[in-house]
């Protein structure tokens, strides 16, 4: 305990240096800023930061770069709130609930709400990083294809009554996912698939601008024509407008908890990402709540859960990171570049050898943390203020941002056609509503799926009960299992709920 | 091999007329070496930031552009291991103002695995310089029954397909090295393709595969924590972060020599004069401390070919590499 503390006081003496804390501080700005800029995601932040930290002290660079990467988690939220469009591609599933409370005047709300969500699944994951980094990567070391795909599986599963309104829809549209999914290098035999002989299709569609063409541009032109924003009446904020009531209290604490859980779960599995996380706490807390009617309605559930888990997953992406040398996503593998880069090599020694560096950059998410917290609420007036912005100057300037974003991660225009042709087709789905979420589900976990299923049959030689076999890949299963009962048994599932509301009556009260 | 040279002889066309295009420019060609570099100079990284390609690309740049006088900017341009960002400097005029760091996977392994790759390696580039090469080091969990490559070859002799070695994918440098000793043992190993290093690490870590052919620098940080145990490294001498670990070749498999390696590319049809004088500049880089700290760091070993050694180098690495993807039956 003693030798906890001592390296507690290591960090903080690292993380409170001034030059740690103006770093900190611009990487978190930076952060929230390009966030909050639809398009321009963190991974694109911290290529183009990268080099301009050539020539800091490593400790320095990777409080900068770590900055970036989780303050970018808590200015996503705000552009899914306040006009439908997604800031990171992770925030995507923020629009299902956030813009409707937005609609319904509660922009302060939600925005306050958002960044509580964010610190408390922000802290909860750097809790277990400080504590527990060693021991959770060991149990993430477990995981080999077999329980990554039992997990995905269960992902898909349990996401797959994501949005409102028609099952099947939803349902064609996560194929519709897979299937774009599809597009790229089969990772097995590496031959090109699906990419038509374009070079640039050949990894793939980019996610970021397949998220910013179905939400992003896809919103804009459905818009285009509309004279002005601030159809909600916001006038001036009121820290009052801000603050949740009781009830709302109520509302959001165990989500946000279940979802900081989920989050620093998919969060600590390598090659996972925010992305998923938000997806699977979304679809968690849609599936336990009592009231799933209410989401996509302006649920403060709905809100919290995603927003929790994303911050939490970028927090516990750095335990692999940093006990392994494992990257949590790619976000996280650029940073460990950054380390190379400095001379320092990521590695199960890390915590031992460079123990300034790792108690440093802990201490450094608190005060980060801290900072972008008091840093997000008094910026919630300017952040509405946005909305008054007329649509005919905000809405190109959203174009343009978009299109330097998905341009700055490769350097390449064809990105920009592909965040074109993707905003035609959300059009398309839009006016024929077909829900987004689904597609970018299927998107996401369609490959993970793929890749994960066969490289377990490649090492099982092509046996199936390999995934019965591990004891943790069976769990998932049969949750997978558990969860498809609850689907096609709603009445059993109405008298369950039914029983336990009789038998805790004073539960929810109000 | 007939399907390079039915490519080489569209490229050699290609050439051709490039080279017929020069010649009427020639004299504005001359003048142009001599003031050369009179604005900045790009390099293309085919890859995001971050990476090893990426580090010697920025410090070759810092050198490059205090000898020459120009600022040297490094471009990143990832997708497709790396092909992306060939192919856009292959395409590029051949003035010496795109370079591209190129790698074993973007200018040798793809063109002996893809018969849909939009460049040719051999005859759309003229290269600068091979800058530096690498061996890799075959390693095992430390808590493995392998204890050499003579136990690795007994048991995938006797068990054809069972021994399992992860890569960050198809056509990588660790991938055709697998393939290699496959071929030069005699035996049949599995390869199991990742989406990238970091992946397959994790999973010899965790004990889901048996080996892996492993970058030297992040391979040997695991061996000092006594988390695996390198079997030999890849290359023709005792590494020197991994003392007293054998060499492929001398643990029993006569001749194996398998290298990734870096280099400077510019487009084929760069004026002689332009080249030379950005040889010179890269081999005086070489010298200086900043790059020798990055070498010995990253566990590199400094090649330094002139333009016509390269040249010949790359033309004999795709030709060995076509023979071993030709043997393994990898392109189907």
């Amino acid at each position: 305990m003693s030798e906890f503390l001592a390296n507690i006081q290591l960090g903080l003496s690292t993380a409170l240096s001034a030059e740690a804390l103006l770093f900190c501080f611009l990487g978190v700005t930076v952060g929230t800023v390009v966030g909050v800029l639809p398009g321009i995601g963190a991974l694109a932040a911290i290529s183009l930061a990268l080099p301009l930290t050539y020539y800091l002290d490593p400790t320095t660079a990777l409080i900068m770069l770590a900055g970036i990467f989780y303050g970018a988690q808590y200015g996503g939220s705000t552009a899914s709130i306040l006009l439908n469009l997604p800031g990171t591609a992770t925030s995507a599933i923020t629009c299902l609930d956030g813009y409707p409370l937005a609609q319904q005047g509660k922009a302060p709300l939600a925005l306050f709400v958002t960044a509580i969500n964010s610190f408390v699944g922000s802290s909860f994951a750097i809790v277990l990083v400080m504590g527990f980094a060693p021991l959770i990567a060991g149990f993430a070391l477990k995981f080999s294809s077999t329980e990554y795909f039992s997990v995905m599986l269960l992902g898909l599963v349990a996401a797959s009554t994501l949005s409102v309104g028609s099952p099947f829809k939803a349902l064609a549209m996560v194929v519709f996912g897979i299937v774009l999914g599809q597009v790229g290098t089969d990772v097995n035999t590496g031959m090109f698939r699906f990419n038509f002989g374009i070079l640039e299709l050949a990894d793939g569609f980019g996610l970021v601008a397949v998220a910013m063409g179905l939400f992003g541009v896809a919103e804009i032109m459905a818009n285009v024509g509309q004279a002005s924003g601030a159809p909600m009446g916001v006038k001036g904020i009121r820290f009052k407008d801000m603050l949740p009531s009781r009830s709302e209290w109520k509302e959001i604490w165990k989500p946000t908890l279940r979802g900081s859980v989920i989050g620093s779960f998919v969060g600590a599995l390598p090659g996972t990402g925010p992305g998923i996380a938000s997806l699977m706490a979304y679809a968690a807390e849609k599936r336990l709540s009592r009231d799933p009617s209410q989401f996509g309605k302006g649920s403060l559930a709905g809100l919290s859960a995603p927003e929790a888990a994303n911050n939490a997953s970028v927090q516990a992406a750095f335990i692999p990171t940093l006990s392994l040398g494992i990257p949590g996503d790619a976000v996280v593998a650029v940073l460990m570049g950054a380390m190379i880069l400095h001379g320092i090599t990521p590695g199960p020694n890390l915590i031992n050898d460079q123990p300034t560096m790792f108690w440093g950059l802990i201490m450094s998410f608190w005060i980060g943390n801290l900072m972008l917290l008091f840093l997000n609420i008094p910026l919630i007036g300017l952040w509405v203020r946005l909305l008054s912005i007329p649509y005919r100057l905000l809405y190109p300037a959203i174009i343009l941002f978009i299109c330097i974003g998905v341009y700055s991660a490769d350097n390449n225009v064809f990105d920009i056609y592909v965040v074109l042709a993707f905003g035609l087709i959300g059009y398309a789905m839009r006016k024929f509503s077909y829900p987004a979420t689904p597609v970018l589900l299927g998107f996401i976990l369609g490959p993970l799926l793929e890749e994960h299923f066969r490289r377990a049959m490649l090492l099982s030689h092509g046996d199936l009960t390999i995934f019965l076999q591990r004891p943790i890949s069976l769990v998932f299963l049969l949750i997978s299992l558990m969860f498809l009962g609850s689907v096609f048994m709603p009445g059993l599932r109405s008298k369950l709920v039914s029983r336990v509301r009789r038998n805790a009556p004073s539960d929810d009260a109000d | 091999m007939k399907k390079i040279f039915s490519k080489g002889l569209v490229s050699a066309g290609l050439a051709l007329a490039i080279g017929a295009a020069s010649m009427f420019a020639s004299p504005a060609n001359a003048v142009a070496a001599d003031s050369y570099p009179d604005k900045p100079i790009t390099i293309v990284v085919p890859f995001p930031p971050g990476g090893s390609t990426d580090l010697l690309a920025r410090k070759i740049g810092e050198a490059l552009s205090s000898s020459l006088g120009q600022p040297v900017v490094v471009e990143n341009r990832g997708g497709a291991g790396g092909t992306v960002g060939a192919n856009y400097v292959a395409k590029s005029d051949p003035d010496g103002y795109t370079l591209l760091m190129g790698v074993t996977g973007s200018n040798a392994i793809s063109a002996a695995l893809r018969d849909d790759l939009p460049y040719s390696p051999v005859t759309d580039f003229d290269p600068v310089s091979i800058v530096i090469s690498s061996p890799l080091v075959l390693v095992v969990r430390e808590d493995s029954d392998f204890k050499s490559v003579q136990d690795v070859i007994a048991y995938a002799k006797a068990n054809p397909e069972y021994f399992t070695h992860g890569t960050p994918g198809v056509g990588t440098s660790m991938h055709m090295t697998g393939e290699l000793f496959g071929l030069e043992s005699g035996t049949k190993l599995l390869h199991v393709p990742y989406k990238g290093s970091a992946a397959a690490l994790q999973d010899l870590l965790g004990g889901q595969i048996n080996a892996m052919f492993g970058d030297i620098l992040v391979t040997s940080e695991y061996v000092k924590s006594g988390d695996l145990r390198p079997l030999a490294v890849t290359g023709t001498k005792e590494h020197f972060l991994l003392k007293g670990v054998p060499t492929i070749a001398e643990a029993g498999i006569d001749g194996f020599a398998a290298f990734s390696w870096q280099g400077v590319f510019a487009p084929a049809g760069t004026p002689t004069a332009v080249l030379d004088k950005l040889y010179t500049a890269v081999s005086a880089a070489l010298e200086t401390d900043a790059l020798k700290e990055v070498f010995a760091q990253r566990g590199f070993l400094v090649e330094g070919m002139n333009p016509a050694d390269s040249k010949a180098f790359i033309a004999s690495e795709v030709d060995k590499w076509t023979k071993v993807v030709e043997a393994a039956g990898l392109k189907k």
